[in-house]
């Protein structure tokens, strides 16, 4: 396709040479922020309180990554957001799975009633207030299953599942009939292993999501114990509720830790725990980019 | 749940449809019991915007315990002396990100369309999507220490010549901040749709105006924006539907006490009042607005982009 395009479109050097140089600009532009971010935190302390790197880290030193690497709270956060992404994630593709074989099924009634009661959820909410309520009710305030159950209910997801099933050949299943295997055995043993790609498309979009959302974590989960990650970055790096530089550096020479300022830790802390994902996109994103297509044309 | 069922023909097929939609609804139960707690639920509990509500009772009593009030509340937001200024902000914050970030995507997805070399293409729309990985926490915290006064933004000015601003506490500056963070975080991601309804366009076309004589930027103009307008037509009515929305999120991790004249919103002043404050019924009622308007405001933009270009949601 766009080998035939540069056939037909090739324009002046000129006109190309601007439209390169313009995109390389704005590619730079929206990487900076964190390359400048990643530069300032591996510089020589004294540089990095200075922050006057523009280009190149000014000095290495790695002092801060260390004490971040024996903080204790954060590695609790981390295991915390591991949990709730294990877990949104794994049932996740289960609820996917069991709401999404069903509507594939031409001879399912009671569709008329079935579809729009999926789908309007999707336009209407409660909410803040009444859902916070409703979990108060069921009693899962400060209780993990209050990030997890609701995280891991997508109508979006379901939606893509089921448009991929539909496009598996209906004879499959005709001939399991056939054979006398059941609806749940077609699903698990014919429908599942098939819809592998769909299922790693919806696993990448909710990894993703858990691993970077707060705002349910900061409403139902007061106690600091349960918290996920970006809750205890909150607290670092909007709120400064947490002083990264007192944190115990019990090896750390005297000289050094009074040099270790508070921006530099922050940015240490900020590549810690964002880099795992930044590396790992450009891998997935082929995988992203798939899903959102397949939803734009039948959603 | 696993059960074999019998060899065809040996129940009347009436029965057998009936003891396969028995399974299936099974199958779905779980989750059809979880969408009406998770997200019916809440929508009943709307009610509560016109009762007098205390947390812990039901939605609804039958036996009259519930204290019906009407539009109390809704005449109490609208005469608050908060109103005018939370409705002043929201639009603000969402017309300029409309104004300003809407077209963004847009040109840069013809700008990468033009790029005939494919991995420099790649490796610059790769780069645009980074910031939509970066969480919506590290990337608050990332902007406030580039906005203080010894920060990046700043020391930048410095470089120029200029004095230092302080973009924290000086509320003026809270909506660029907000919108050039909004900007750059989603321009690359909202990208990607229209570029992919630009492949989509017949390369014939580009050849039967290149034969009329047609230059590239001619071209741009008068093949692939037309052909996109259907996508620009879709997201324009989504932007508008979530006027009185705004990215609360990202409000809500940046603003302080000095900004909140320019930053306060409907969703931030909901989690504060509603929600800290305890003043249940009152934030229901207020959410309840935002929503109304955002879809009455849907519905019109729907009809005149129906009317103007033949394209709508619906």
């Amino acid at each position: 396709m766009f080998r035939k395009k540069q056939g037909i479109r090739e324009g002046s050097p000129l006109a190309d040479a601007f439209i390169y140089i313009a995109a390389g600009l704005i590619c730079l532009l929206t990487v900076y922020p964190m390359y400048y971010v990643l530069i300032r935190s591996v510089s020589s302390p004294e540089h990095a309180l200075a922050g006057d790197m523009f280009l190149l880290p000014k000095g290495f030193d790695l002092t801060s990554y260390r004490i971040i690497f024996a903080d204790a709270t954060m590695w609790r956060a981390y295991g915390n957001t591991l949990l709730y992404v294990v877990c949104t994630t794994l049932l996740m593709l289960l609820f996917c799975t069991l709401c999404a074989y069903p509507l594939c099924i031409p001879t399912l009634r009671g569709k008329k009633i079935l579809i729009p009661y999926l789908l309007i959820p999707m336009y209407f909410s409660g909410g803040l207030i009444p859902t916070f309520l409703v979990m108060n009710r069921l009693g899962l305030y400060n209780n993990i299953w209050a990030v997890i159950l609701p995280g891991s209910l997508s109508i979006w997801n379901i939606i893509l599942v089921r448009t991929y099933f539909s496009s598996i050949p209906e004879t499959l299943r005709e001939s399991a009939e056939i054979d006398g295997a059941s609806h749940f055995t077609i699903m698990t043993r014919i429908y599942l292993p098939l819809a592998k790609p769909i299922l790693a498309v919806v696993t990448i979009y909710t990894i993703v999501i858990t691993w970077n959302s707060w705002f349910n974590a900061l409403v139902y989960l007061p106690d600091t114990q349960l918290q996920p990650l970006q809750l205890y970055l909150r607290r670092v790096l909007v709120e400064n509720t947490v002083d990264l530089t007192k944190l115990p550096m019990n090896e750390v020479a005297e000289a050094v830790r009074r040099a270790l300022s508070g921006i530099q830790m922050k940015y240490a802390m900020i590549i810690f725990t964002t880099l795992p994902v930044l590396f790992a996109y450009p891998f997935f994103q082929k995988h992203f980019i798939k899903g959102m297509m397949v939803g734009s044309l039948k959603g | 749940m696993k059960r074999l069922s019998l060899k065809p023909g040996a129940a009347r097929p009436g029965q057998r449809l009936r003891r396969e939609n028995r399974e299936l609804y099974l199958i779905m139960a779980p989750v059809l019991v979880m969408v009406f707690i998770f997200f019916y639920l809440p929508m009943f509990g709307v009610v509560i915007a016109f009762q007098d509500y205390t947390p812990g009772d039901p939605f609804f009593s039958l036996d009259g315990t519930s204290r019906w009030v009407g539009l109390r509340h809704f005449k109490a937001l609208f005469s608050s002396i908060y109103f005018p200024r939370l409705l002043r902000n929201t639009v603000t914050l969402s017309v300029m990100n409309i104004l300003c970030g809407f077209w963004v995507p847009i040109v840069f997805a013809l700008l990468l369309n033009e790029i005939l070399h494919l991995r420099y293409k790649k490796t610059v729309q790769t780069a645009s999507y980074m910031p939509y990985f970066i969480s919506m926490v590290v990337a608050a915290g990332m902007v406030i220490s580039f906005i203080e006064r010894d920060g990046l933004v700043n020391k930048l000015i410095g470089l120029f010549g200029g004095d230092p601003i302080s973009f924290r506490t000086d509320p003026k500056w809270f909506p660029v901040i907000y919108t050039v963070t909004n900007i750059w975080k989603t321009f690359g991601w909202n990208s990607i749709l229209y570029l992919s309804s630009m492949a989509s366009i017949d390369p014939a076309l580009y050849e039967s105006a290149r034969i009329a004589g047609a230059s590239r930027f001619q071209q741009a103009i008068h093949i692939t924006l037309p052909m996109i307008a259907p996508t620009i037509a879709i997201m324009l009515i989504f932007a508008v539907g979530d006027i009185m929305t705004s990215n609360t999120d990202l409000i809500l991790l940046m603003y302080n006490s000095a900004t909140m004249r320019t930053a306060d919103v409907f969703g931030t002043y909901i989690y504060r009042e509603g929600l800290l404050t305890g003043k249940t019924s009152l934030g229901t009622a207020i959410g309840l607005f935002a929503s109304t308007v955002n879809f009455i405001l849907v519905f019109i933009a729907n009809k005149c982009s129906n009317k103007i270009s033949g394209n709508g949601l619906f």
